[in-house]
C-alpha cells in the first residue's frame, strides 16, 4: 500500500531541499571564487613552479566531468587518504574546486583585458605592482568578469543537481524521492525545475544589476 | 640631473637605441627630435623604467633606474605625459590626478583633492573634474594628463609626442600649457614632431637617427645654418617635417 497523493508537508521537504542546494552553490560560489581569484593572482605575480601547478590543476578540473570528479573525491579520498567524508563534504570539495577551475580562467583573461597602457602608466608613476593590481586591474576586471561569471554561476546551479546521487538531500534528490512515492513525474518534475529556474533567474538579475553599477564610467552620461 | 650613458636597447634583431648619451639638467628643456622609429620614444621609456636597459645605464638624481629599490625614487622624480593619454577610464579626471599622490607619495587624500582641483582649474578643467575620461575631448584628456603628472610635482616632466593624437586646435591648447610650464622653469624631456613649438621652448635640442643621439646642440646653434642644419640628414628632416 502506498500513498501517492500530493501532501501539504511535500512543500516543506521541496523547500528544503531548494534549502540544500542553494546553500551548497553559495558555499561553493564563495569558497570558488575566493580559490579562483587567488590563483589568478598568483599567476599574475608569476610565481614560478606554483603557476604551473595552478594550471595544471585548472586544466584537470575543467576537462573532466564534474560527476566524474565526484565519484573520485567521495570514494577515492577514503580509499587513499583514509579521510571518511559525509556526501555534503564531498559535495563541497568538488564543487569549489570546479568552480574555482572556471573562475581562474575568467580571472585571468580578466585580467589581461585591462589595456597594457594605463597599467604602464601607473607603473611610470611609481605604483607597486600590488597597487596597480587593486586601483586600476580589479575594478576593471570585475566589471569585465561579472558577464561571463554570471554565465558560469547560473550554470554551476544547475550542476550542483549532480550531487543527488551520492545521497546529499538536494533538490534533485527530493524530486527524485516525490516521483518515486507519487508516480507523478511531469507534476513533481515540472515544479523542481521551475524551482531551480527561478533560483538561476535571481542569480542572472543580482549579476545583471552589479554589471550596471560596474560599469557605471562607461555609460556616456552627456556633456 | 637626468644623465644617460652609452645607452643600449634592443628589440629582438633590432637595435633601437646604440650609445645614447644624453644629460638634462635641472631648469632645462630639452626637445628630441627625429623621424619616426629613430627610438625617440623608448628613450624616455628607459628613463621613466618601463623598458629595461641593454646596455648603460640611467640615473635620475644619482637613482639608477636598473635597480628597482632606486628605480621607485627615481619614478617619484619624475611624471610621464604620453601620446596616447593612457588615463584611467574607471576614474573621473580628479581621481586619475590624485591616484599616485595619494598612494605613492602618502599625501592625505583632501590636500592631494584640493590640490588636483587647482591643477585641473589652472588648464581650464575646474568644471570637468568629475568627468570620467570617456566623456572627455582628446585635448582635455592629455590636459588631465599633464596634470595627472604634475601632480606628483616632479623634478622632471617626460613628454612622450603629447600632442601626436590631437587636432591643430587642441595641439594648441596643451602646448599653451607646455610653454607655461617652461616658462615657470620646469625641467623636461620633450619628444616632439612640432618642430616649431620646439624651436620656442627647448634650451637644447637633441637629434636621434636610428637609435643613435647624432647631435646635441643650444636651440640656436641647432637651427642656424652652420649649426645643426649643416647636418644634411637634420636639413632634411626639418624641411621634411616643415612642409606638413
Amino acid at each position: 500500500m502506498r500513498y501517492t497523493e500530493f501532501t501539504p508537508f511535500d512543500i516543506v521537504l521541496l523547500a528544503q531541499g531548494l534549502g540544500v542546494s542553494v546553500g551548497l552553490f553559495l558555499a561553493t560560489t564563495v569558497i570558488g571564487l575566493l580559490i579562483g581569484t587567488l590563483w589568478a593572482v598568483v599567476r599574475f605575480y608569476r610565481v614560478p613552479v606554483l603557476m604551473q601547478v595552478i594550471t595544471f590543476v585548472a586544466e584537470l578540473l575543467k576537462n573532466s566531468p564534474v560527476l566524474v570528479q565526484l565519484f573520485l573525491v567521495f570514494f577515492g579520498f577514503p580509499a587513499f587518504f583514509h579521510i571518511n567524508l559525509g556526501p555534503v563534504e564531498a559535495a563541497v570539495i568538488t564543487l569549489s574546486g570546479n568552480t574555482a577551475a572556471f573562475v581562474y580562467v575568467i580571472a585571468v583573461s580578466s585580467i589581461e583585458s585591462i589595456g597594457r597602457d594605463q597599467i604602464e602608466a601607473a607603473r611610470a608613476f611609481g605604483l607597486t605592482k600590488w597597487q596597480v593590481l587593486r586601483h586600476i586591474i580589479a575594478p576593471q576586471a570585475m566589471a569585465f568578469a561579472i558577464g561571463p561569471l554570471t554565465g558560469l554561476l547560473v550554470n554551476q546551479l544547475q550542476v550542483t543537481s549532480l550531487i543527488s546521487v551520492i545521497g546529499v538531500m538536494d533538490l534533485t534528490k527530493i524530486g527524485n524521492i516525490l516521483n518515486l512515492r507519487t508516480l507523478k513525474p511531469f507534476i513533481v518534475w515540472a515544479v523542481v525545475g521551475v524551482l531551480y529556474y527561478l533560483a538561476a533567474k535571481i542569480i542572472a538579475y543580482a549579476g545583471a544589476t552589479l554589471e550596471r553599477r560596474l560599469r557605471a564610467h562607461t555609460a556616456w552620461k552627456g556633456l | 640631473m637626468i644623465k644617460a650613458q652609452s645607452v643600449r636597447k634592443v628589440f629582438g634583431s633590432v637595435t633601437v637605441l646604440d650609445s645614447v648619451d644624453l644629460t638634462v639638467a635641472p631648469g632645462e628643456v630639452v626637445s628630441i627630435l627625429g623621424s619616426s622609429g629613430s627610438g625617440k620614444s623608448t628613450l624616455i621609456r628607459c628613463i621613466n623604467g618601463l623598458e629595461r636597459l641593454d646596455g648603460g645605464s640611467i640615473t635620475v638624481d644619482d637613482f639608477d633606474v636598473s635597480k628597482p629599490k632606486e628605480l621607485a625614487e627615481a619614478r617619484k622624480r619624475s611624471g610621464t605625459v604620453f601620446q596616447m593619454f593612457n588615463l584611467y577610464p574607471h576614474m573621473t579626471a580628479l581621481q586619475n590626478v590624485t591616484l599616485a599622490p595619494v598612494e605613492v607619495l602618502k599625501r592625505p587624500k583632501a590636500e592631494a583633492e584640493a590640490e588636483g582641483r587647482a591643477l585641473l582649474a589652472s588648464v581650464g578643467l575646474g568644471d570637468r573634474a568629475d568627468a570620467f575620461p570617456s566623456q572627455l575631448s582628446g585635448g582635455q584628456r592629455q590636459r588631465v594628463g599633464i596634470c595627472r603628472a604634475l601632480a606628483m610635482k616632479p623634478r622632471y616632466l617626460l613628454l612622450d609626442e603629447v600632442t601626436s593624437a590631437l587636432d591643430p586646435e587642441m595641439t594648441a591648447d596643451v602646448l599653451d600649457i607646455l610653454a607655461k610650464l617652461a616658462k615657470e622653469g620646469t625641467t623636461m624631456v620633450f619628444v616632439t614632431h612640432e618642430i616649431e613649438f620646439a624651436r620656442t621652448i627647448s634650451s637644447r635640442v637633441v637629434f636621434l637617427e636610428k637609435g643613435r643621439l647624432v647631435v646635441d646642440l643650444p636651440t640656436e646653434q641647432f637651427f642656424a645654418a652652420d649649426g645643426g642644419l649643416a647636418n644634411p640628414r637634420i636639413a632634411q628632416f626639418l624641411s621634411k617635417m616643415r612642409k606638413d
